[in-house]
């Protein structure tokens, strides 16, 4: 009570500063006055200790955890969203509308804009024939042999490796007409490219237990299987991951397949060109081979005891890295023969049954019907245009004929 | 860190989820610290949480990078809780989790729980423009300018908020505070 000496509003300032003070974020001058209030004010002293703990306590508190999935959770949510608005920018456009305060004009300048547009997209088609589609496909059946030829290439590819990886593990005897196998194969023209290929798809389905069951059969028809499958249920909408293994050259096939289950929403195809490491590999291999069998025969001709646990060692440690490198070797053949799928698929939800409105249809529809419209006027104006230049000569003539007409009259004024 | 966060920025601007993914992990702590706080329980913090990362992946290509993302983000998880706590008001604040990891020493930690618990219900009893500068100030640790920019409100006004704030907190918390101190 004593401390309240310095005046009273200057002691209400000061306390209304004492909970910035405490976090140095008054200015300098600021800070002085609390500073010099505080030595003469035990109130505001005990307010300042009280306040501090007050902090204290808060900032003590244990930050909580995050739940369970919530990214997850979040990512489900985004999904959905963009499930359900095919085009994202669509509706925020549409929302823009009304706040830009567009007027009739705008919109009808906008409108017929539009129509033009889509007059002038339709009329180029017309004029281009054969444009879109046809080159699409035609691309498409490019790729599909490019998938095959790899896939057979491929196959013949393994039929070579397999031989020597058969037995790596088999007599070290051998390793010499392995070697000269070999030898001619590093002379070929060009090397057999070896990719990995990988896809990714991401889909919406319209029930998740058939699309899994079908995954399934077309793994396994093409003669792979499913490595790997989760599921999970979220609010009704189950969705899975499920990871297929098909041989290499089934790859475009079943990449179709699997995208004709249901709706698309993401794709990714990879490939990885493993071929340089492919043949570096096989050549390391070959030239350990080749190490160990000539130290299997230092190893019979040694007759210390020292020199044999030398060349023991050695020969342990070469067969050990052969066989590191054969693991890698039959990883990546693994991996070329099989190549792998991922596919995401998501149960269409239940909020929008088989989608009321086909927006591409009404385009279509819009499209037609003005379309209709630009040519019947263009009908009409051809018609207008032919008929003016049927009439032109006549025109011309009657003008002249009207001229010579009126010189006469007026030639006919004079003499009168 | 900035860079990277500037071109997950720019990936999940073109729909990109994976990095989009990367940035609410990145960013999920302080956000639902934050929106647990603001709600005082754990399913409208869940609620508001997701609400802010979804409306902040909507709006990602209106971000100006002159701001922090941290920044932005606070403010639309401010914005999405206190939506949430106008909508639903008078919420009895929650007991918090108890899969806590083995204390040392049971009686500290029992004491420890219960001052976080009576923290938690006094900050909840804030009126909510209180509530929400003692949070971002003492909770989330951020400077009075960011918060500033967070609320949309002038520093002044978040100085003079804050201080009300703790004052109301000191009365809550009146038992605690002569203990401790």
């Amino acid at each position: 009570m004593s401390g309240q000496t310095t005046g009273r509003s200057e002691h209400d300032i000061a306390r209304d500063r004492l909970s910035a003070f405490i976090d140095g974020a008054l200015t300098a001058a600021e800070a002085a006055h609390v500073e010099a209030h505080l030595t003469g004010c035990p109130a505001c002293r005990a307010e300042l200790s009280q306040l501090r703990a007050t902090v204290t306590l808060v900032r003590e508190v244990e930050a909580v955890q995050v739940p369970d999935g919530f990214a997850a959770a979040v990512r489900g949510r985004l999904e959905q969203l963009s499930a359900t608005t095919p085009r994202s920018t669509w509706p925020r456009w549409r929302l823009a509308l009304p706040r830009a305060g567009w007027t009739w004009k705008t919109t009808a300048a906008a409108a017929s804009l539009a129509l033009v547009a889509v007059f002038a997209v339709n009329l180029a088609r017309e004029m281009v024939p054969s444009t879109r589609g046809d080159r699409l496909s035609s691309r498409n059946a490019r790729v599909n042999e490019g998938f095959r030829e790899g896939a057979e290439r491929d196959s013949a590819v393994r039929g070579r490796l397999e031989a020597p990886l058969a037995a790596p593990g088999s007599k070290v005897g051998q390793s010499d007409e392995r070697s000269a196998q070999q030898v001619p194969s590093a002379g070929e023209p060009a090397p057999f490219r070896r990719v990995i290929r990988t896809g990714q798809v991401a889909l919406e389905v319209e029930k998740f237990d058939v699309a899994a069951r079908r995954l399934l059969a077309i793994a396994e028809a093409a003669g792979g299987f499913v490595a790997d499958s989760s599921y999970a249920d979220e609010g009704g909408t189950p969705r899975g991951t499920f990871v297929l293994r098909v041989p290499a050259g089934h790859f475009g096939e079943v990449v179709r397949q699997v995208e004709g289950l249901g709706v698309v929403q993401r794709r990714q195809i990879h490939g990885q060109d493993v071929t340089e490491e492919f043949i570096d590999v096989e050549a390391r291999v070959r030239n350990l081979e080749r190490q160990e069998a000539r130290l299997l025969t230092f190893m019979d001709r040694a007759t210390k005891i020292a020199d044999l646990m030398a060349v023991q060692n050695e020969v342990t440690r070469v067969r050990g890295e052969i066989e590191r490198l054969t693991g890698r070797l039959r990883f990546l053949t693994n991996r070329v023969d099989l190549a792998t799928i991922q596919a995401e698929v998501s149960q269409k939800p239940k909020k929008t049954p088989g989608g009321f409105w086909d927006f591409d249809q009404t385009i279509a529809r819009i499209q037609a019907a003005f379309l209709n419209t630009v040519r019947e006027l263009l009908g009409v104006t051809e018609g207008i245009a032919a008929f003016a230049a049927a009439v032109l000569p006549l025109v011309v003539l009657g003008a002249l004929a009207w001229g010579l007409l009126r010189r006469s009259q007026r030639r006919a004024d004079r003499v009168a | 860190m900035a860079v990277g966060e500037r071109e997950l920025i720019a990936r999940s601007c073109t729909g990109d989820l994976d990095a989009f993914e990367e940035l609410v992990r990145a960013h999920q702590a302080h956000i639902y610290n934050l929106t647990y706080r603001l709600t005082g329980n754990h399913e409208d913090a869940s609620d508001a949480a997701q609400d802010a990362f979804v409306r902040a992946f909507q709006a990602l290509s209106r971000f100006r990078q002159e701001a922090a993302f941290s920044t932005w983000l606070y403010r639309i998880a401010t914005n999405a809780a206190l939506d949430l706590v106008r909508r639903r008001p008078a919420v009895p604040p929650v007991e918090l989790p108890v899969d806590h990891p083995a204390p040392n020493d049971p009686e500290a930690e029992v004491h420890r729980r219960e001052v976080s618990r009576r923290v938690h219900a006094a900050v909840g009893q804030l009126p909510v423009e209180y509530r929400t500068v003692v949070v971002l100030r003492d909770l989330q640790g951020l400077a009075y300018d960011q918060i500033a920019k967070i609320l949309d409100i002038p520093v002044g006004t978040v100085r003079s908020r804050l201080s009300r704030g703790r004052d109301a907190l000191k009365v809550l918390l009146t038992d605690l505070v002569t203990a401790e101190g």
